[in-house]
């Protein structure tokens, strides 16, 4: 992975967002001599175009809504982005913070260490996404876990079966069904709950 | 010379190539390109109507030498221009120093690519201008499997990256890979040469510079192996170091590079005359001190083009700016300060010279930041090799 993060870089497409000047000339310049297709864009456009695989930002101490707009609330479908900031006071460090940027370059641009920040900033944008998407694994695997647990109860008690039965039960209706263990643990849990309802009232009505 | 010119004071510039110590014989053919192209603008008249002087300074290939150096030499009345520096890791010391007084570097030797400085002329070749080449004709007519040999700093290691890149995309492979101090002496080599002739590759690659060179060609050549069969590849081997192992050793060893002395044309025939004249032998006449000559003749034409030494200015003057070199035109690249050169691939005759056995058509564009070479970079190039 990390490997191809070198080698993938010049299939980058880059989006320069910052005022027209010397520096972002500058950056526009090198970002292609690295061999990137790079465009830039002044004043912040409507929206990112899908294209931009890594944004570079202008950060001041004060972020335009403009600016914020553009960043997707989801942060998983953001590209990667580079703030570009011209200094190191609280204010726009704290925007470094707000843009959740994945590295920055800093003013007066140089050639020198643009190529760093970019591998740097590919490498935290992927190791986020793939930890993310562990983390979604997880709360996954946990969830069916809980609700194969409960239809296991639910067996048990309705058939006097023991766990492993249980079980047994649940994954060959899942193999017949070709569905997931724990879709069937789902549909058992919820057909409980009706017939639960059902009869606790049945019984209700009979005393 | 010039004694009507001694009335106007002369354009001052730096000349930073070591003349002692372990590069000493690439640097000072560099020192010699550079001094003959200087002598010959001054013979013409200077630039306008000002000689130009050259500050010269022996780093003794000692980097902390070439940092304190390129310090002086911008301190001097005048000098805002150093022609100077082989090795990347002298050239990191002088561009900081450089930058930091706003000059400008004419660095003419090739390296491993990776950098850009506003104050910088890259005057020799990056890798997509010779190891992509190299790699793909030792592919072609060796074999698959690679021995890497090279001398321990930046260099060697990252040309070794690119062309262990190249060589897996051929389905080649590299049987083993070492790196030496760079004042290795010959006994270092030799149980390198030994695991080379136990491995058997079909092709040695070497990133050695500098006086390891020669001991390593010459252990070598005294272990018995053949050249003609398992020729070592280098980008960096020359005419200075193969007159200094000697004809017998070096046959057969193959060089991929901008430039070599036999090259049959106008410019070149007159580069040689002059230099012979001035130094009494071209024996040391290396694609460095071609790229060296080349840079200093196009400073004084951006230099009479512009008639200052302000970098900026100088700088709009050279980008773009084309010259008629001994090796053919070559063109400064406006993307990256670097240099369109010739790409050609030779191997060493019994006689000791390069006879170049594959060439192309026109410059390659410098790409310095070519991350990975893909397969199909030097097929096409092959293809390109057909035509000349």
């Amino acid at each position: 992975m990390t490997s191809n993060i070198i080698k993938d870089i010049r299939a980058l497409r880059a989006l320069v967002v910052h005022p027209h000047d010397a520096h972002a000339e500058e950056l526009l310049k090198q970002v292609r001599r690295i061999g990137c297709h790079a465009e830039a864009v002044w004043p912040p456009p409507k929206a990112l175009p899908a294209y931009a695989d890594m944004v570079f930002l202008e950060i001041s101490e004060n972020i335009p809504d403009r600016i914020m707009r553009l960043l997707d609330d989801d942060w998983t479908r953001r590209p990667t982005l580079i703030g570009v900031a011209g200094y190191e006071n609280p204010s726009v460090l704290q925007g470094v913070l707000d843009m959740k940027v994945e590295a920055v370059l800093t003013k007066p641009l140089k050639a020198y260490g643009v190529l760093t920040s970019m591998v740097m900033a590919r490498r935290i944008w992927h190791d986020l996404r793939a930890k993310d998407r562990a983390l979604q694994k997880v709360k996954e695997k946990l969830r069916s876990n809980q609700t194969i647990s409960q239809a296991k109860f639910i067996l048990m008690r309705l058939h006097g079966i023991d766990e492993d039965e249980a079980y047994k039960t649940i994954r060959s209706q899942a193999m017949t069904k070709r569905t997931t263990t724990a879709e069937i643990a789902q549909a058992i849990i919820n057909a409980d709950g009706i017939l639960g309802n059902i009869s606790s009232k049945k019984s209700h009505s009979n005393d | 010379m010039g004694s009507g010119m001694s009335g106007k004071a002369p354009w001052r510039v730096g000349v930073l190539f070591s003349q002692t110590g372990v590069t000493a014989v690439i640097e000072r053919s560099q020192l010699n390109g550079t001094l003959l192209a200087i002598e010959e603008i001054n013979e013409a008249g200077g630039v306008q109507g000002r000689e130009i002087e050259p500050i010269i300074c022996d780093p003794a290939s000692d980097l902390t030498l070439y940092g304190q150096q390129a310090e002086w030499l911008l301190r001097q009345d005048g000098v805002n221009v150093i022609f100077g520096c082989y090795m990347s890791s002298a050239r990191k010391e002088v561009l900081p120093v450089v930058e930091r007084r706003n000059g400008l570097l004419f660095y003419p030797t090739l390296y491993e690519g990776f950098e850009y400085s506003a104050n910088c002329i890259y005057g020799g070749a990056a890798p997509n201008q010779n190891s992509v080449p190299l790699a793909s004709y030792l592919m072609e007519n060796f074999g698959k499997r690679f021995f890497f040999v090279g001398s321990d700093y930046i260099y060697p290691r990252e040309s070794n990256r690119v062309m262990r890149n190249i060589v897996r995309q051929g389905r080649g492979e590299v049987v083993g890979e070492h790196y030496l101090p760079l004042d290795a002496e010959a006994a270092e080599f030799e149980p390198i040469v030994q695991e080379i002739l136990r491995t058997k590759p079909d092709v040695i690659f070497s990133t050695v510079v500098g006086s390891g060179t020669i001991h390593f060609y010459q252990v070598y050549k005294a272990a018995g192996a053949d050249p003609t069969r398992v020729p070592i590849g280098s980008l960096t081997t020359n005419e200075a170091e193969v007159a200094e192992m000697g004809a017998d050793v070096a046959c057969g060893h193959i060089t991929a590079a901008p430039y070599f002395r036999n090259l049959d044309n106008p410019e070149n025939r007159t580069f040689l005359q002059r230099y012979e004249k001035r130094f009494g032998s071209t024996t040391h006449v290396t694609s460095g001190c071609e790229a060296a000559y080349d840079q200093a003749h196009m400073f004084a034409r951006a230099l009479a083009e512009v008639g200052s030494t302000d970098t900026e200015r100088l700088r709009g003057a050279l980008v773009g700016a084309e010259f008629q070199a001994p090796q053919g035109l070559i063109r400064i690249d406006p993307d990256n300060n670097h240099t369109y050169l010739h790409s050609r691939i030779a191997r060493v005759n019994a006689e000791g010279e390069f006879e170049v056995v594959r060439a192309v058509a026109r410059a390659i564009k410098p790409d310095p930041y070519l991350v990975f070479p893909a397969l199909n970079d030097w097929s096409m190039w092959l293809q390109a090799s057909g035509s000349s």
